[in-house]
């Protein structure tokens, strides 16, 4: 954990990470000092340069045990960005922005494949993407639903992303032709 | 405590059992009392088909907020939606997905329902409904249970008359006495039942014994078998009761003789005992000028009791007695004239006769205040719409003066009230024209009530013919299809909130549907009327079921039904 706010928070990791975090992910982080796991869906990975890189791309003919030591090893680390849509109390899954942000340097976690179900077993958290000013609104929805969706077994999805439709249906029925494109990307993706 | 729970203890969620109340259609999401309330309607199990499953005329019952339940009746449908631009811009028909959330979300069905009865909490009896259920209310259909309660059962005060539509086992049962009590009107296009519906009506009546009937039987459909298009006889009146109920009087013995329909006398009207005021109301069909109406009162004066039979005549003195008039001044020639070429059409009435024995008026007062029901029996005098008037406006006259001269004494003490009277008149708007009703015994009868025990029923395609005055006074209507628009707007003249049920109206089925509606039934409805057969004979005779159709003719029947 790098940083974090009531609506988001950033996480820095390394290339080799067993799972690489992917865009549309749901992840979890601590928080509260573990009474409450926040929930998040990915929706920014930046990979900064620093001097070694600006020194090595002008360099000709680099060989190849240079750049994967470079990637490997890097000096600053890869920034992932995830916006806040809900938490986990106990047994309870809220969808919400959570009370507290995580802390720094909490490690934070991919979600299960349950805790994925569990969680998108509601669709308020769509309104929570809708909302937030700085993510790709559009693409982060049908990412985190192709994710949620897959999640499930195959005869469950299409009641769910139905369910999801009629939610994104609900907040998007003045914006027709936004809902119009996220419908059909829906479809494509999943 | 979980979050749910919390706010289960703030929130409580509805504690209605599901299993009473019918299928869901959708909730209350605006209207008013008097121009009915708008419901949106749930997408349904296969989303937006809720609305193809909701017919107007069917019953829906709200449940308010404070344990009431309103009756209510669907008035319209329409398509709605949340955002213009879907008419627009509508979903790929091919694409099934996105159509599907469209018509979860953004479109719906709305249905217009009015607000007819409520239960109030802790009461069997609906009342008429002052208020109207609060928003988001549940609307479903009426269960069985809930029709059922609001038109009662059937017992000597209700008769079955029909069930609602799509619910066969209901039965929906017409209060007799309020039947009678006010004048009461069959109105509908020819060839949609009427004639059906009235007698099932008057077979109720006559068995309930609440009334008698004086039927102006115009084309032979009520006294004895009647057959239907497809050629399938009916038992008329006479057949399904004795003759200690109903009687058969015939104005053309000889037509009834060939029908072989037996009857139990005949009409014959004395000339002399005929007086301007019977003919008066004719001047319409006849083409009488005023001035011509004017000259028979003067007829009448100046030659007593048989000025009819000296104008008709061709004997010579009679002729120097009308002339004398007219040389003296008191009658132009061109009137005179113009009345006896007019008057023509009575030498044709063969039940008009210088002799008679019998005060018929005086039998058939006695028959009807003993509680028999008369059918007068038209025969070839059916087509004839002057002697179907004369006859009918002559009888009335005489049989309501004895009625009110009875009801006078009863109100004196000196005697007992006279028994309940129904007359049944066909082609009504020809009575109770606006220009005639003012004068005419009928429009007195219409307008008078009760008052002396005597009501009207009248059975008419053509509504709109008839005084405003006089329809606004009709208690109940049974109405099968109408389409043209004013008949609708006269059916429904001084019916409270009732123009919300012309759609309803209009979309009757041809045969075998009527909107009944008014003072009989606590709230309109639409029926399949019953079938006028075994099983009615057998309720009205209190026998077994029987038809009288032979096996042959029920093939035919059958074949008929199916293929037209």
């Amino acid at each position: 954990m790098l940083r974090s706010d009531t609506t988001g928070f950033t996480f820095g990791c390394l290339l080799p990470e067993p799972e690489v975090p992917l865009f549309g992910d749901f992840v979890k982080a601590p928080a509260q000092q573990g009474l409450t796991e926040i929930i998040g869906v990915i929706h920014n990975i930046v990979i900064e340069d620093d001097l070694f890189v600006r020194q090595l791309i002008a360099a000709p003919d680099l060989p190849d045990a240079y750049i994967q030591d470079q990637r490997r090893n890097r000096q600053i680390p890869i920034e992932v960005s995830v916006l806040s849509v809900g938490y986990s109390s106990g047994n309870t899954m809220i969808q919400g922005l959570p009370p507290q942000p995580p802390v720094t340097l909490d490690y934070i976690k991919r979600c299960s494949i349950n805790d994925m179900i569990a969680f998108t077993d509601r669709q308020d958290y769509l309104a929570l993407i809708l909302n937030s000013k700085e993510t790709p609104v559009d693409e982060l929805i049908v990412a985190a639903l192709q994710r949620a969706s897959g999640a499930r077994p195959i005869e469950d999805r299409a009641l769910f992303l139905i369910q999801a439709g009629k939610e994104l249906a609900r907040l998007l029925s003045d914006d027709l032709s936004k809902l119009d494109s996220i419908l059909r990307r829906i479809q494509v993706n999943t | 405590m979980t979050i749910e729970s919390e706010l289960e203890s703030i929130f409580p969620s509805n504690k209605d059992d599901p299993s009473n109340l019918g299928l869901r259609l959708g909730i209350i999401v605006g209207g008013s009392l008097s121009k009915g309330l708008t419901v949106k309607l749930d997408a349904g199990e296969l989303p937006g088909s809720m609305i193809e499953q909701l017919a107007v005329g069917r019953y829906v019952v709200v449940q308010g907020l404070t344990e009431r339940r309103f009756f209510c009746i669907v008035t319209d449908v329409s398509l709605e939606h949340t955002n213009p631009s879907i008419e627009s811009n509508p979903p790929e028909t091919t694409d099934i997905y996105t159509a599907e959330i469209y018509r979860s979300t953004l479109v719906y069905g709305r249905a217009n329902v009015a607000p007819m009865l409520v239960l109030e909490r802790d009461s069997e009896e609906p009342r008429p409904v002052k208020t109207i259920p609060a928003h988001f209310s549940v609307v479903s259909q009426a269960n069985e249970e809930d029709v059922a309660r609001v038109f009662g059962k059937a017992d000597d005060d209700h008769f079955y008359i029909g069930n609602p539509i799509e619910m066969d086992q209901v039965p929906i049962n017409v209060n007799l006495d309020r039947f009678i009590e006010r004048s009461s009107g069959v109105f509908g296009k020819s060839g949609t039942g009427k004639s059906f519906i009235t007698r099932t009506l008057l077979s109720g009546i006559v068995k309930s014994g609440k009334a008698s009937c004086l039927i102006f039987d115009m084309h032979n459909d009520y006294g004895w078998a009647i057959k239907n298009e497809h050629g399938r006889e009916y038992k008329g009146l006479q057949q399904l009761f004795d003759a200690n109920r109903v009687n058969v009087i015939t104005l053309d013995p000889e037509t009834s003789q060939t029908r072989g329909n037996r009857h139990d006398g005949a009409l014959h009207i004395p000339y002399d005992a005929i007086e301007p005021e019977d003919i008066a109301m004719l001047a319409g069909v006849l083409t009488l000028s005023e001035v011509q109406v004017n000259a028979l009162y003067f007829l009448r004066r100046r030659l007593g009791r048989k000025w009819l039979r000296k104008l008709l005549s061709d004997d010579e003195h009679d002729q120097t007695e009308l002339d004398e008039f007219i040389q003296q001044g008191d009658l132009i020639k061109g009137t005179l004239g113009a009345i006896q070429r007019k008057f023509e059409i009575f030498r044709h009435m063969g039940f008009l006769q210088t002799n008679v024995r019998e005060d018929l008026v005086e039998t058939l007062f006695q028959k009807l205040n003993s509680g028999i029901s008369i059918v007068l029996e038209f025969g070839i005098y059916g087509d004839n719409l002057p002697a179907y008037m004369f006859v009918a406006n002559y009888l009335t006259r005489r049989i309501h003066h004895r009625y009110v001269a009875t009801k006078n004494k009863a109100f004196g003490h000196q005697g007992d009230e006279p028994n309940p009277l129904m007359i049944v008149i066909e082609e009504a708007h020809k009575f109770l024209d606006p220009e005639i009703s003012q004068h005419t015994i009928f429009g007195t009868i219409a307008r008078e009530l009760r008052k002396y025990n005597v009501t009207l029923l009248v059975v008419d395609q053509r509504p709109s013919g008839i005084d405003d005055e006089v329809m606004s006074q009709i208690g109940t209507r049974v109405t099968c299809l109408l389409d043209n628009e004013s008949d609708i707007r006269a059916v429904f003249s001084g019916v409270s909130g009732a123009s919300a049920l012309r759609e309803v109206l209009a979309r009757l089925d041809t045969q075998q549907q009527a909107l009944i509606m008014g003072h009989a039934v606590p709230m309109p409805v639409v029926i399949r009327t019953r079938d006028y057969g075994p099983e009615l004979y057998a309720e009205i005779t209190g026998g077994e079921s029987h038809d009288i159709q032979s096996d042959g003719e029920k093939v035919a029947q059958a074949k008929a039904d199916l293929f037209g």
